[in-house]
């Protein structure tokens, strides 16, 4: 079920999609939150004006990070806050266990990261002792029960109450078959606020980080990342190189459209600033490349770091919505899953977990072209020799067939005589796995070229 | 360090062509600011007191205290019955803690809080929260609050939008998650 799997996208899929009323279940959830979005983008007038701003102010950021970073680097240094550089994850990792030895660090408590996630994080630190709480309730939720997140904003989205109910029973000592959610968030508050009143340490990670403040903007719904951060003498954030914004003018038009486009609210609960430690404090930032500079080469890749993770394209996403986010070969899911971890993808499938509507990129706040991204990806794919399924084979065949006028026509009336005449039995398995879920379709009588010559040519 | 010059010199390799820093120009809506404000602070769960003054606050944290409450003040003529504790972890106990906020915003229902003593937990920690602002710190929209916000080199601040809440179980809101479980907000 874990992204260590080497399965391809269809076939954890399949495992998705055998209970077929829990698919429909999903698919409505993440819809629902599809709608709220429309309905809160709708409610501001100048909503496609600030997605423009978006774009812009992002790919200025990526044009200018250098000069950026080193100028939010200074500036926190300017603030009390020690800044750490990370070449990769597993540097990323080193970094935070030397820094939580040096203070004798037990317990770790940690908002939700994605950038932790893509840089297994939590297992290097357990395994040298430390014990890592996620705070969330989603991420706790999915920590007790082993498994990787589905989704980036609600990680436990593919789970249903009486789920969470059975785990909390057995973690957490709630009463055996309650599921009422009330019930179950209010038990998860008393349980969570033991964890942040014992913590050592707490972590986060940055939903933008302010180049000329020198600070790092935190967003919230639950208030956990405040609850971790304000107790314990240590604060530690993470943050890929592309959360810098060059300020808080930037932040304010990203921060209007983040919990609109994510969940329809009009702002997350806590938008929280920090802009150096505590006092008797130590505030530590870790800034990770971890393949986004790689990404910065390629034109088209590089514009996937425009994303501020609301999560908004997974939600409108028909495949996502209808295989889960456990179906993906990477940490993130979805579209801008697709995008981001296409070149980590050892499957060579989740390019395909696409059908191209481009829904996702109507909805971006940064104007991310997902699809065309997501098509690029198949493009490197190909071009490294790593197609999937066979497509290697078939795809130079199906090249050569529509390039030739009288080889595709003609091939085209035996489709249409086939379909006519032999059952769906027999025809189907030509289909491949395309054929899987789908019907054939109705053969039409005569072919479009045969009906436009008849009816529309001179 | 190692790390930071090699990130920094395989940036000179992008790809992308520089890209100037756009204008940010959006005309506010400043019809009914405090009307807005209601509007949007309900619905992220947060109650409103307009008109009100501090001797209604204070009214409201006698109540409070009449009814066996903790309750914290660090507004400035507002009374309640705890003072601060040596370390943050002390706090658990507070019922309720008053605090002043800085700007409210009309678009979205959010206040900007500013740390104001050594806890910084102060307004994450309580059970309910009353925060209370001035009608004049009322502004339209995020960008005009980010232009007027304080947050001094050291320091922290947040927006805080009603109170904490969770939809992490199937979809369903659950309003007090891991910070304050209430949000009421007196316009003085």
């Amino acid at each position: 079920m874990s992204h260590s799997s080497s399965a391809t996208h269809a076939q954890q899929a399949e495992i998705f999609c055998r209970d077929e009323s829990r698919v429909d279940w999903h698919s409505k959830a993440l819809w629902l939150m599809r709608e709220k979005r429309d309905r809160a983008a709708g409610s501001i007038p100048e909503w496609e004006q600030l997605r423009q701003l978006g774009s812009e102010i992002k790919l200025h950021t990526l044009t200018n990070l250098a000069d950026l970073l080193q100028q939010f680097e200074a500036n926190c240094q300017a603030n009390g806050i020690q800044v750490h550089w990370a070449r990769d994850g597993k540097e990323h990792n080193q970094i935070v266990h030397e820094i939580l030895a040096r203070h004798q660090v037990k317990k770790l408590v940690k908002s939700k990261s994605m950038l932790t996630e893509e840089c297994h994080m939590n297992p290097y630190l357990e395994e040298r002792g430390i014990e890592v709480i996620d705070t969330d309730l989603g991420e706790r939720i999915i920590q007790l029960a082993g498994q990787p997140p589905s989704h980036i904003v609600v990680p436990a989205i593919h789970m249903k109450k009486e789920e969470v109910g059975d785990l909390f029973h057995e973690k957490i000592g709630t009463e055996a078959g309650a599921s009422d959610p009330t019930y179950l968030t209010r038990a998860a508050r008393q349980h969570l606020r033991e964890q942040f009143l014992s913590a050592d340490a707490a972590m986060t990670g940055v939903n933008m980080a302010v180049a000329d403040k020198g600070a790092v903007v935190v967003c919230t719904n639950e208030g956990n990342a405040d609850m971790g951060v304000n107790l314990p003498a240590v604060q530690l954030h993470s943050m890929g190189i592309d959360k810098i914004v060059p300020n808080l003018d930037s932040a304010a038009v990203l921060l209007r459209m983040l919990a609109r486009n994510a969940t329809g609210q009009p702002v997350t609960t806590y938008s929280s600033m920090y802009r150096g430690p505590k006092a008797g404090g130590e505030m530590h930032v870790i800034i990770v490349d971890n393949g986004r500079t790689a990404m910065l080469q390629d034109k088209i890749l590089a514009e996937s770091l425009k994303c501020i993770r609301c999560g908004g394209c997974l939600n409108t996403c028909p495949v996502y919505r209808r295989s889960g986010g456990h179906s993906y070969s990477y940490t993130i899911p979805g579209p801008i899953g697709i995008a981001v971890g296409g070149s980590k993808d050892d499957t060579n499938s989740i390019p395909w977990a696409c059908t191209l509507c481009a829904s996702c990129s109507g909805v971006c706040p940064t104007k991310v072209p997902l699809d065309k991204i997501i098509h690029h990806h198949r493009r490197l794919k190909a071009e490294a020799g790593q197609l999937p399924y066979g497509k290697a084979n078939y795809m130079p065949l199906v090249g050569k067939l529509m390039g030739s006028q009288t080889a595709f026509n003609c091939s085209m009336s035996m489709a249409r005589g086939a379909l006519k005449i032999l059952p769906g039995s027999l025809l189907k398995p030509f289909a491949g796995a395309w054929g899987k879920y789908r019907e054939l379709p109705v053969a039409p009588k005569s072919s479009f070229e045969h009906w436009y010559k008849n009816n529309r040519s001179e | 360090m190692p790390g930071r010059n090699e990130i920094l010199s395989a940036l000179a390799k992008s790809a992308l062509d520089k890209q100037p820093m756009p204008v940010i120009d959006i005309a506010p809506n400043m019809q009914d600011l405090t009307g807005q404000f209601e509007t949007n602070l309900a619905m992220v769960a947060g109650t409103l007191h307009r008109d009100a003054t501090l001797e209604l606050v204070q009214e409201k944290v006698n109540s409070l205290i009449a009814e066996g409450l903790q309750v914290l003040s660090l507004v400035e003529g507002v009374t309640g019955n705890r003072t601060l504790p040596a370390t943050p972890h002390e706090l658990k106990d507070i019922d309720y803690a008053v605090i002043s906020g800085e700007l409210a915003v009309a678009e979205n229902g959010a206040i900007w809080v500013t740390e104001q003593h050594q806890h910084r937990v102060t307004p994450f920690i309580c059970e309910n929260l009353l925060l209370v602002v001035a009608e004049e710190d009322l502004v339209a929209n995020m960008h005009q609050a980010v232009t007027k916000l304080t947050l001094e080199s050291g320091s922290c601040g947040a927006f805080i939008a009603g109170p904490s809440k969770t939809a992490d179980i199937e979809q369903s809101l659950v309003v007090g998650a891991h910070g304050a479980c209430s949000l009421g907000v007196y316009l003085v």
